[in-house]
């Protein structure tokens, strides 16, 4: 039932004709040129050739707004590396990545907490460096102060919190403050039961609206199976396949279960 | 440079709120907390002025407000270098996931030294007051030489940062030659008096070649002796410090995005 009434939307923004929010085209990525040495080193090395380490070789593809696409491979396919260069954290070696002017964030925990200062100004630090004004911040806060439901401590500084609670707070920052493009790596699961459970529905609540593009990267098949339209099968930096779950998944897993005999 | 403006007018809010939240996290749990920003520099310049005013003897006018000119303007210097060596590995965090422009980093701090100097100056215009050292106008040329001293200051702080990102034990180096810098630019000494007869031409270089020495020796002029600055010297510094931003600024845009793949 829920997946026919999924084709339906698909087609109906087929017929609309494709209204494209990421387009990534012929990307390559190399790690090199700056490596972390000493002065002597350096002066050592001069001339010497560097050496490079390629993490995305010619990868293309598209993603339709409204659409959530899963990314799966094996460590080191360059999973990440291509998350963290369509956020505009690197830049491509060569190749380009079209946001068409869309906002987007990579969703990571804490980024920008300042541990001695209280909860509520870490909502405004993190929030600013993930793009938001203070008054749009101001807006949210205190959504983002229910969601996190950590009480008093809101009002206490960050290291006494315990482990569950920094957590809570963070994704609650990250989910909250939305963008229309979104950047998942690994979907979080933090907290108690209760609160993995809460996280989790907002989570398919934020990815599941029609406007929001969703990018996830993930090893937990089921959580890909069960959240994602398209999958994108990364191997060694290059595109293996691309298609939807129930084509590419079996691949992947008869090729993981190869691999696995072959070692 | 215009992507520079651009980035400056939309991460200004966050460096300042940045800068704040840092300053209020050095003092959250001292004892003494803010009274340390006033204690730190008073103290030095005690030690100075007994080391120097009564150990060795000298004919300084007002010998303790310039020694406290001096350590003011030095304090500031040897900050924006110190600190800016280690920014973005210090601030891993942030630089591996989330794209900000890095000399935002850089900005921010120079917010949170710019506040200690802001200090620094009030007790040195008490200690003036105290000591009965004539005011006059002449004391407000100390605004565009406080420009021209964190222009320089900001300029070499980019390139260290930049430069410190890959190599290791720059901070090493850098310690020495602000050592060599603290000696040379008598802080705690007049390089006039000392040596104004014995190697006029020495004198010459030292107060000229040094960037750090000719802001205090035209601050000392301005503040204590009511004698204008050089202003030939001032726009010779200022454009230095003009080209070393600029070059900076373009290091940074060229190189900040693979900063995420070396630290």
């Amino acid at each position: 039932m829920k997946k026919t009434k999924k084709k339906e939307t698909v087609t109906k923004k087929v017929e609309q004709a494709k209204n494209i929010a990421v387009t990534v085209d012929n990307l390559h990525i190399t790690y090199r040129g700056l490596k972390k040495t000493s002065i002597r080193a350096s002066w050592k090395n001069m001339g010497d050739k560097v050496e490079t380490y390629k993490a995305l070789r010619g990868v293309s593809f598209e993603v339709e707004e409204g659409k959530i696409l899963g990314i799966i491979g094996q460590n080191g396919a360059g999973k990440s590396t291509m998350l963290r260069a369509i956020a505009g954290i690197f830049s491509p070696d060569t190749g380009s990545i079209d946001l068409h002017g869309r906002t987007i964030s990579l969703l990571s925990i804490g980024v920008g907490f300042n541990k001695k200062l209280t909860g509520k100004e870490n909502i405004y630090l993190s929030g600013m460096l993930l793009g938001f004004s203070e008054e749009e911040i101001a807006k949210k806060e205190k959504e983002i102060i229910d969601f996190a439901d950590i009480g008093d401590f809101i009002k206490k500084p960050v290291k006494t919190y315990s482990s569950g609670m920094y957590s809570k707070l963070a994704f609650a920052i990250t989910a909250i403050l939305e963008t229309d493009i979104m950047l998942i790596d690994e979907v979080l699961s933090v907290g108690d039961a209760k609160f993995k459970e809460k996280s989790y529905n907002k989570m398919k609540e934020l990815i599941s609206d029609t406007h929001r593009t969703v990018i996830i990267v993930s090893h937990s098949l089921g959580t890909i199976k069960e959240l994602c339209d398209e999958v994108l099968w990364l191997e060694k930096g290059e595109v293996v396949m691309k298609g939807t779950a129930s084509e590419v998944i079996p691949k992947y897993e008869e090729f993981m279960g190869v691999e696995g005999e072959k070692k | 440079m215009k992507k520079f403006f651009s980035n400056i007018k939309k991460y200004y809010k966050y460096a300042v709120r940045s800068a704040k939240a840092e300053l209020k996290s050095e003092v959250a749990d001292s004892y003494l907390n803010w009274m340390w920003w006033i204690i730190e520099p008073f103290c030095f310049m005690l030690i100075y002025t007994f080391v120097f005013g009564v150990v060795f003897p000298n004919n300084t006018k007002y010998f303790a407000s310039f020694v406290f000119v001096g350590q003011t303007a030095w304090e500031f210097f040897n900050r924006m270098v110190t600190g800016s060596v280690k920014l973005i590995t210090n601030n891993r965090d942030l630089v591996t996931k989330v794209y900000i422009p890095k000399y935002i980093l850089l900005l921010s701090k120079s917010f949170t030294y710019l506040f200690k100097m802001g200090i620094s100056l009030i007790i040195t215009f008490g200690l003036m007051i105290f000591q009965g050292v004539p005011l006059s106008w002449h004391i407000l040329f100390f605004i565009p030489i406080l420009i021209v001293l964190y222009v320089l200051s900001f300029g070499v702080g980019m390139l260290l940062m930049h430069f410190g990102v890959t190599l290791n034990d720059l901070s090493n180096l850098t310690n020495i030659v602000l050592r060599m810098i603290f000696y040379l630019s008598g802080i705690f000494y007049n390089i006039n008096e000392r040596l104004g007869k014995k190697n006029p031409t020495l004198c010459f270089f030292l107060l000229r070649v040094n960037p750090a020495a000719f802001c205090m020796n035209e601050l000392r002029k301005v503040m204590l002796y009511a004698k204008l600055p050089s202003f030939e010297g001032l726009a010779v510094w200022l454009i230095i410090g003009i080209m070393l931003c600029a070059f900076g600024v373009h290091v940074i845009h060229k190189n900040e995005n693979s900063y995420a793949k070396v630290i």
